[in-house]
């Protein structure tokens, strides 16, 4: 069992990261972002997944690229560095590309920790009331995908036995036992599956509207969050909206005045980033105290064994 | 909360369509605006399976088959760059219509993308694959897919539209070089990779268009399936 941010009601999760695309995809102020990059990193640490940062490093190429084209396609801005093929690189393009690759890794960043924090169930059991069939079929689907990926070996270790071997031949002969497997595959599940279905109709399926059941309950403090998650994200979108909080770089590099509507949306949004690692924080330091603190239990316990020491440091 | 989740998804699209557009033409940021529109092209397709009468034989039809699609890369994992997913879901639309396929391929793209991880790409893969059943299964009764050359054909210009509409997202990432010489840069870059899914495309269609199309005819056959 998850505690902390893992564990509050779907819908505060949703907003959590839907907010954090929103402020990265209106590309406020660097300085916005490498805040996002820091919270979304500080959550996901706390959750103790740091190793699921590393799949950073196969973006790595994209947003690598995305640095050092901008400065080779964009001749704008009029600070220029140096002249490359007689064209000139200026210091709004550098610092435009790098820009836009921090942005691309803040995306990259909050999906790895969506796809820890929110798994398949807690957004279908957002949306399977929605669309009924959808749902079911998606289910469905997602059920067949680790069941036929059993079949699959079981049909691979027969009709390795004929010879059919996606590991050996020529390409073309690869490729055609590869689809021969497949096509087992789909017989075979396909008629186990109609049968499902036809089971399924027998047992009243389409008669009435579909019920969805839900394992998530929404307590006070999910409401509780989900209200101070919206009212923080309204910060910097009315800033952002009378045109506060960015950056610019074009035509000319200004430095950009950090007035009260900049602090009071950085604010906002500190607020909204800070949320969920404050949540899986909170939670973190309060099973470290209860483990700390001796319950008072019905079996009394030496003072300084070994066994305590070692609790204790 | 149920009773109000129509208006409050309802006021929440509105509400992301607004900014898009401010972000596009104020600052020419074309990123949100683009997922606001990819999501009102998906969602027509996914309103019209939620109303119309189906079957649960069809809905476990289609799950079947976009299942399929979606760990179909996994007997060719020892062959780089080989994903006949293109060529399951241009077959099953062939087969099942265009609105099967439609559902097939988005499903397929979704599935596959929660086993190997979400990205700013899911969206983007489910409309590339949705669309290209869409237009198989809009194209079924033409001469072009009936005769073999023009189903292959199909299949080879289908690798490199699916590498292009892949590009959009890259492209759109970076509105202040958006122009031709960069989005030459993008589809150069990407030309080996487009050409292998292209040339896998044909090789696939070409070894398993008859076969294939064979086993879920008579499905569709002895079940009375998807019948228009």
């Amino acid at each position: 069992m998850r505690g902390g941010f893992g564990a509050m009601h779907p819908a505060v999760a949703l907003v959590y990261y839907m907010g954090l695309l929103l402020f990265a995809l209106l590309q406020l102020h660097p300085v916005f972002v490498l805040t996002q990059i820091f919270g979304l990193v500080l959550l996901t640490a706390l959750q103790g997944q740091a190793r699921l940062l590393r799949g950073i490093l196969l973006f790595l190429p994209v947003a690598l690229s995305v640095a050092l084209l901008n400065p080779l396609f964009s001749h704008r801005g009029s600070h220029i560095l140096f002249y490359l093929w007689d064209r000139q690189i200026t210091l709004e393009a550098v610092l435009y590309g790098l820009m836009t690759m921090t942005l691309l890794l803040a995306v990259f960043i909050l999906f790895i920790s969506y796809n820890y924090n929110v798994t398949a169930d807690k957004f279908m059991h957002l949306f399977a009331g929605l669309a009924p069939k959808t749902a079911l079929l998606l289910w469905m689907a997602l059920r067949f995908v680790p069941l036929f990926q059993r079949r699959l070996r079981e049909i691979t270790r027969v009709q390795r036995l004929r010879g059919i071997d996606v590991g050996r031949g020529s390409l073309r002969k690869r490729m055609a036992d590869g689809m021969t497997l497949l096509k087992v595959l789909v017989s075979w599940s396909l008629e186990e599956a109609l049968q499902t279905a036809d089971s399924m109709k027998a047992r009243g399926y389409g008669v009435s509207k579909r019920s969805s059941y839900g394992s998530y309950r929404m307590d006070r403090l999910d409401k509780l969050v989900l209200l101070w998650l919206m009212v923080c994200a309204c910060v910097p979108l009315i800033g952002w909206f009378g045109g506060q909080g960015i950056w610019e770089v074009y035509p000319r590099l200004k430095p950009m005045g950090w007035g009260w509507e900049e602090g009071g949306m950085y604010a906002g949004l500190c607020l909204f980033v800070l949320t969920a690692p404050v949540l899986e924080g909170k939670e973190k330091w309060q099973w470290r105290s209860s483990r700390r603190k001796a319950y008072p239990s019905a079996t009394p316990q030496p003072d300084a064994t070994r066994f305590r020491n070692s609790l204790l440091r | 909360m149920a009773k109000y989740r129509y208006p409050l998804l309802i006021a929440l699209g509105l509400f992301l369509s607004l900014l898009g557009l401010t972000a596009a033409l104020k600052d020419r940021h074309y990123l949100l605006l683009s997922l606001v529109m990819l999501a009102a092209a998906l969602l027509p397709l996914f309103i019209r399976l939620e109303r119309r009468p189906l079957e649960a034989r069809e809905l476990v039809l289609l799950a079947v088959l976009a299942a399929v699609a979606a760990i179909s890369r996994i007997p060719f994992a020892a062959l780089p760059n080989v994903k006949p997913v293109s060529a399951l879901v241009i077959l099953s639309a062939y087969v099942f219509g265009a609105e099967a396929g439609f559902i097939i391929g988005a499903v397929a793209a979704l599935v596959s993308n929660i086993y190997f991880g979400q990205g700013p790409w899911t969206p983007w893969q489910m409309f590339a694959w949705g669309i290209m059943g869409l237009s198989a299964g809009w194209l079924r009764s033409t001469p072009l897919l009936h005769s073999r050359a023009g189903l292959l054909a199909f299949g080879f210009i289908w690798g490199f539209l699916f590498g292009w509409i892949m590009d959009i997202w890259y492209l759109l990432s970076q509105p202040d070089t958006l122009s031709w010489p960069l989005a030459a840069a993008a589809v150069a870059s990407s030309f080996y990779f487009d050409l292998a899914h292209a040339v896998s495309n044909v090789v696939f269609l070409a070894v398993l268009a008859g076969g294939w199309t064979k086993v879920l005819e008579r499905f569709r056959r002895k079940y009375g399936l998807l019948k228009e």
